[in-house]
């Protein structure tokens, strides 16, 4: 019993009475290099006298994957810096009105002077907090009331840049307007946070300010070239350029080096933005980028190679038991063999135990999400299957939301029809009890043969009827719009995955995003990936990859990529991602045909797995999460504003340099240590007496010998 | 003197500088016909008496003008105001017979021919040549003309917004009408076109008669090296590099030097040039000026001087400036 409760998380408990054991059984170096071990809401900042601004298009206002990075960050962010920091971006009212919780800065403060200063300059300006964990302080512009400005804005970019800015890209106008007044009130803020600091005696402010992306990189641009004493870091998510050529088809990493970068720009009419955004680059006191392999586009088509590698992390959940995310994967996977019998009605002969759900999601990119090649190995994996284990089905879902003519009635169909099935035999039931009471109340032994009636054979007989299908259970759960240009579907066409009763491969294409009111599964995004077995990433162009992240958080295994910033990362932190339920394809060193044969060889060897070797691998990949957490990941947004300050005040020094050599991060497999990345830490139960049938306590060496890794 | 007459439209005192090379190129092709040029308030005195050198005729048509009926009545729909600008045209009755050239067309052999036919004859516009593009277009002047047309915008407005859909709707039967009133192409070939077909352009290159500068590419929107008088064409538009090399020599030999600094826009900038000397203050300024023009119209020159190398080696211009930031910025920048 004891072990039961040690085994509960508790996050506040990381105090001392641990901490002595946690040391010595580490074997995770990383772990002591936590961002954890700043969170104090910003006291050392300001006694310090340091301010930090984060600046981004996205900062809330959700138009793409930033947002998500920013907002996610937000917590750490604030447990660090408190009122130190504060994130600034464009006023964008319908987003705003219900993100962000207007109030003005305390009298005293030079962000409320520099924030009044800007105002009387005819800007408007809304400050406040933003609704998302951690409350950070937000500063918002509002680009209409500068647009007056325009022209001189773009004069001096003129002036001290020689980049002009079209007039017709809307977008770009927006951008430079949001960089000026971004640029303005940092310089304001600088000159109010001098005097504030020698009227109260203290030191010298250090401001630094990150920028994402090339919207908020015009800010940075305007304060470099006038010159303003703040140290600036700026981040690119994926470059303007490796994002069209990429959609274009080329073969892009090989070429990598090759392009002509101005020239590409040039004729894809993004010469301007790839100016500003290649500017800011090179005028950034610190460049970072998401992933290696972004570092790697970025040195190449923006020409500097980044100083540090910021990964996105996750604002990973805590449950309070331990196994919990196991549970819930029992209770998702219900609901979508919910799905599976109303969908594959009349052609149920395969075995729900015994079947896999896999799953690709994301922006219907077809190439470079990697659906092409997840396809093909689909029809490799179900030849495979049929040889040699004909009792295991896989059901392969491709969620990517593309113009329909809303749904099929055939899934629709399937769906009623069970349902009919399933009240007619609660009914059935009901009354088969009911006969059976009466019967032992009468003081009989009920005869099995007096139990169903000839109505009831008749009724379920009906449903059985309606339950005939002479067509094959559809591919596709809507009307795809563009049905024989679809790329999905066609590439199904071609091999051949009709989800025909041979096939152990079944194809569920799900055009649309999934909603917890979506009539076929009933279930939103996040408890579908929980349900699934496998979530399968074989993108070709992927920055970070936020969707395998999310998998591995939820502790469900995935196949990622060499391409993806997640699986570099993966690939480069774990000393064996296999053994923790990561699959990294090769698509960047062999040809797509033996990227092809390694996925579907991934594939199979995850459906030769049985049920046990499934949990435990579940559990080893959830024990990642912390990994991918922003507890963890943020210390490189730390590390790089810290170098960020060396830079412009060299006087600078940090304490995590007085601890220098501790950030080596790998992941190890260890011999005599408990060698799991967090069966150290003081969340994971104590080690269990050996032959124990709790699949909780096996620990890490038996764990690799039942996953069949020696 | 002649009853006929060219007939051309300016708005703005760069889109003068259209109309002077035009009056320029005409002569230089030897018309005996006179010259007219409907100017709106906007063009500058200046602008206005350098016209009058070359215009037989100098008008001014104003579009608010309330003391006109048809003008009136154009008030319920101002988003003609500028189509109807260049219906001004039908009131030059003085004349028996006009051919409207707008001002970015360039004449490059005599047509005095065209005066030989009807109204409305022009030449077929080349994204749908059963239109006629109303770029060059013979017609006969007259009041009731006029008001006919402006009567018919006012109820039916153009499909397209501009002159040219107006036109072509009060103009309808022009398609199948009368094959007279087609114009051969080689009166009115538009110079972003030809690029289509190519081999075409370079077979019948010698007889092109008028060229038109149609769409964004203006001859005076182009870098222009005062030093060397020659003009930089991007490679879209490489096939008619000579043919705006000659709308960039009349303007040298002919225009440049009526211009003065009292005129606004383009035309003022370039009278501060010294043409065919050593690079002045005045000249790095207006190519600095056309430059920043050229980007902000989406021409931009990334092979060449707008290259980033130059962007950045501008940067860093910008960031030595001052010395004290030097040492941040080599920290920055390596």
């Amino acid at each position: 019993m004891m072990r039961r409760q040690m085994s509960y998380r508790f996050e506040d408990q990381d105090a001392s009475p641990y901490a002595l054991k946690m040391n010595r059984r580490f074997s995770r170096v990383e772990s002591g290099a936590d961002l954890k071990d700043y969170f104090d809401r910003g006291d050392i900042a300001s006694r310090e006298n340091r301010w930090n601004f984060e600046v981004a298009w996205e900062v809330a206002n959700k138009v793409g994957g930033i947002y998500t990075v920013i907002r996610s960050k937000a917590y750490v962010s604030t447990e660090e810096m408190g009122e130190q920091l504060c994130m600034m971006g464009p006023y964008k009212e319908n987003c705003a009105r219900t993100e962000m919780e207007e109030m003005e800065f305390p009298r005293g403060n030079p962000l409320l002077d520099a924030v009044n200063s800007l105002r009387s300059r005819g800007y408007k300006i809304h400050t406040g907090r933003w609704l998302v964990d951690g409350n950070p302080q937000l500063i918002l512009f509002d680009i209409g009331s500068a647009a007056w400005k325009l022209d001189q804005f773009k004069s001096e970019m003129w002036e001290k840049c020689h980049i002009g800015i079209p007039h017709l890209d809307i977008e770009t106008n927006d951008a430079i307007i949001l960089g000026f007044m971004i640029a303005e009130f940092l310089e304001e803020f600088r000159n109010f946070a001098v005097s504030y600091s020698q009227n109260n005696g203290l030191s010298a402010p250090r401001i630094v300010a990150h920028f994402h992306e090339w919207q908020a990189g015009v800010g940075l641009i305007v304060l470099r070239t006038r010159q303003v004493e703040i140290a600036t870091v700026f981040t690119t998510h994926a470059t303007l350029l490796g994002r069209y050529l990429c959609a274009g088809n080329t073969d892009f990493y090989n070429n990598l080096d090759k392009f002509a970068v101005d020239e590409e720009a040039g004729k894809r009419q993004i010469y301007h933005r790839y100016c500003l955004e290649r500017g800011a680059t090179h005028l950034a006191h610190i460049f970072t980028t998401v992933s290696e392999i972004t570092g790697y586009e970025a040195e190449h088509l923006l020409k500097r190679k980044p100083d540090i590698i910021t990964p996105n992390g996750l604002n990973v959940k805590k449950f309070s038991a331990i196994h919990e995310f196991q549970n819930l994967h029992a209770v998702a996977k219900e609901k979508i063999n919910e799905f599976v019998r109303g969908h594959f009605y009349g052609h149920m002969d395969f075995d729900l135990d015994k079947t896999l759900y896999f799953f690709i999601a994301g922006r219907y990119e077809f190439g470079n999400k990697g659906a092409d090649i997840f396809i093909e190995s689909l029809a490799r994996l179900n030849a495979m299957l049929k040889h040699e284990r004909p009792d295991t089905t896989v059901v392969a879902f491709l969620i990517f939301p593309t113009k329909t003519n809303n749904f099929n009635v055939d899934s629709l169909r399937g769906h009623a029809v069970i349902k009919q099935l399933r009240d007619t035999i609660n009914n059935v039931q009901q009354a088969v009890g009911k006969r059976m009471f009466d019967t032992c109340l009468k003081g009989h032994i009920p005869n099995a043969d007096d139990l169903l009636e000839k109505d009831d054979l008749v009724k379920i007989k009906r449903c059985m009827f309606a339950m005939q299908r002479d067509s094959m259970p559809p591919v596709t759960t809507h009307n795809v719009a563009d049905d024989w240009n679809d790329p999905v579907l066609s590439s199904i066409r071609r091999c051949h995955l009709f989800n025909s009763v041979h096939d152990r491969v079944k194809m569920v294409f799900h055009p649309e995003f999934l909603t917890s009111t979506n009539p076929l599964f009933g279930i939103d995004y996040e408890e579908f990936v929980r349900g699934c077995h496998l979530g399968v990433f074989p993108s070709y162009y992927e920055p970070w990859g936020y969707t395998p992240a999310e998998c591995t958080v939820m502790g469900i295994p995935s196949v990622t990529t060499n391409l993806s910033g997640f699986g570099c990362f993966m690939q480069e932190h774990i000393s064996d991602p296999k053994s923790y339920g990561i699959y990294i394809v090769d698509r960047r060193y062999i040809g797509l045909e033996n990227s092809v044969q390694q996925l579907s060889s991934f594939m199979m060897e995850f459906s030769r797995l049985n049920r046990r070797q499934r949990i435990i691998q579940r559990n080893r990949t959830e024990r990642l999460s912390d990994l991918l957490d922003w507890r963890t990941l943020g210390i490189y947004y730390r590390q790089a504003r810290v170098k960020a300050l060396q830079a412009v005040y060299p006087d600078y020094i940090d304490e995590t340099t007085l601890y220098g050599s501790r950030n080596n991060l790998i992941f190890s497999r260890p011999h005599s240590e408990p060698p799991s990345p967090t069966s150290s830490r003081h969340t994971t139960p104590a080690p269990s007496v050996h032959g124990s049938d709790d699949e909780d306590s096996v620990d890490e060496e038996t764990e690799l010998k039942e996953l069949g890794i020696k | 003197m002649s009853k006929f007459a060219w007939v051309t439209l300016t708005t703005n005192d760069t889109y003068s500088l259209g109309a002077l090379v035009l009056a320029h190129s005409l002569k230089r092709a030897g018309t005996a016909h006179q010259l007219a040029v409907l100017v709106t308030p906007t063009v500058s005195e200046a602008m206005r008496d350098r016209l009058k050198d070359v215009y037989n005729i100098v008008q001014e048509v104003n579009v608010l003008d309330s003391q006109d009926a048809a003008n009136l009545a154009l008030l319920s729909r101002p988003e003609l105001g500028v189509t109807f600008t260049k219906l001004h045209c039908w009131r030059l009755v003085q004349f028996e017979k006009c051919v409207f050239l707008d001002a970015d067309t360039l004449v490059l052999q005599n047509c005095d021919e065209l005066f030989e036919r009807e109204e409305l004859s022009a030449a077929p516009d080349v994204s749908w040549p059963d239109c006629f593009n109303s770029g060059v277009f013979v017609y006969k002047p007259s009041v009731e003309t006029f008001t006919q047309i402006t009567e018919f915008a006012i109820k039916n407005g153009s499909f397209d917004g501009g002159d040219q859909g107006l036109l072509n709707q009060y103009f309808a039967d022009w398609a199948t009408a009368d094959i007279k009133k087609h114009l051969p192409f080689v009166y009115n070939v538009t110079a972003y076109a030809s690029y289509c077909y190519l081999p075409a352009f370079k077979q019948f290159r010698d007889k092109i008669k008028i060229l038109h500068f149609a769409g964004k590419l203006k001859p005076w929107l182009l870098q222009f090296n005062s030093e060397t008088k020659q003009v930089s064409v991007s490679t879209d538009y490489a096939h008619a590099k000579d043919l705006i090399q000659l709308w960039w020599n009349i303007f040298c030999d002919k225009v440049h030097q009526s211009l003065s600094d009292n005129m606004a826009g383009l035309a003022g900038a370039l009278s501060q040039l010294q043409i065919g000397q050593q690079r002045s203050p005045e000249q790095e300024a207006y190519e600095n000026l056309m430059r920043r023009q050229c980007w902000e119209s989406g021409q931009i020159d990334y092979s060449g001087a707008d290259s980033f190398d130059n962007i950045w080696k501008k940067i860093s211009q910008t960031l030595e400036a001052k010395p004290v930031e030097k040492e941040a910025e080599q920290t920055g920048s390596s």
